[in-house]
């Protein structure tokens, strides 16, 4: 036990030095002004179409190939255009890789049916053969499913 | 003359002793209201192109997808045809499986007609329990 009394005063800093905070963040803000790069174009937005069966998919993300089609019918995938002939040319390197590939088709819901079918068609030629209609469960399903 | 230099004391750093709480409660927010892209929809297997298969026409449903949206109903060989919505297309079904176990539902699309209208159809078909449907487009 100490004797005498004198207590002694805890002087060790209780604070993390932050002087060079401000200097830190104005580098981060510098370096992202810097090295940011607007997109020119603009993403077009896709609506998808309702369906109360809307099921959730347990495949791996690795099997999982995205083939959007917008309005106007144009194809994307892997975010590269593909012209409608073209889509069996693409898909089947990647499905010979893959076998256990999987389409998800995200179609715009006002597309012409037409344009759906020319893809499925060419599905069918690259013999991928498990699809999925990506869609988005009704607003009222999902209120009551909460 | 005495000169008194006056000692520069002024802290100079900023109070940080909050700065962890800030950034942990940061971290949980965005941990609570991220929301990740789930992959969702309706699963269907296309058929082999090479697989071609002949069914007895008393065992099919024809469903034809006008432009308008509606749907144009016809069981098997009969001549007589009804005009519905998308939204009773899964009763009719349902109704037509229970006499039929072998039904098949040939959902065809008039190829200017919107997609969502063939989603409509093949999700009550899929809301009914229906696994054997042909896709096909409307060929006038």
């Amino acid at each position: 036990m100490m004797q005498g009394g004198f207590k002694r005063k805890n002087k060790a800093a209780s604070e993390i030095p932050s002087s060079s905070l401000a200097d830190m963040a104005f580098l981060l803000l510098i370096f992202f002004m810097v090295s940011t790069v607007f997109p020119k174009e603009k993403p077009k937005k896709l609506d998808w179409p309702e369906a109360d069966a809307t099921k959730k998919l347990d495949e791996a993300r690795k099997d999982i190939l995205h083939v959007f089609i917008e309005e106007d019918g144009a194809i994307y995938i892997n975010d590269m255009p593909v012209p409608p002939a073209q889509v069996n040319a693409v898909i089947q390197p990647i499905h010979t890789e893959n076998p256990q590939l999987v389409i998800v088709l995200r179609a715009d819901r006002e597309v012409a049916y037409q344009h759906v079918a020319n893809v499925m068609t060419e599905l069918q030629e690259a013999r991928t053969v498990r699809l999925t209609f990506y869609t988005s469960l009704e607003q009222r399903v999902q209120r009551e499913r909460r | 003359m005495a000169v008194f230099r006056k000692k520069q004391r002024s802290g100079g750093e900023i109070p940080t002793s909050s700065m962890a709480d800030i950034a942990f409660l940061l971290l949980v927010f965005f941990l609570v209201t991220t929301v990740f892209d789930e992959e969702k929809g309706l699963r269907i297997v296309l058929p082999e192109q090479s697989e071609e298969v002949e069914v007895s026409q008393k065992n099919v449903y024809h469903f034809l997808i006008q432009p308008d949206g509606t749907v144009v109903v016809r069981m098997g060989e009969a001549q007589n045809e009804s005009v519905i919505g998308a939204q009773q297309v899964g009763a009719l079904w349902a109704q037509g499986f229970e006499t039929n176990e072998n039904l098949i539902a040939a959902v065809k699309t008039h190829p200017q007609a919107p997609y969502r209208f063939m989603i409509d159809v093949l999700d009550q078909l899929q809301g009914a329990g229906a696994v054997r449907i042909s896709l096909q487009v409307l060929e006038n």
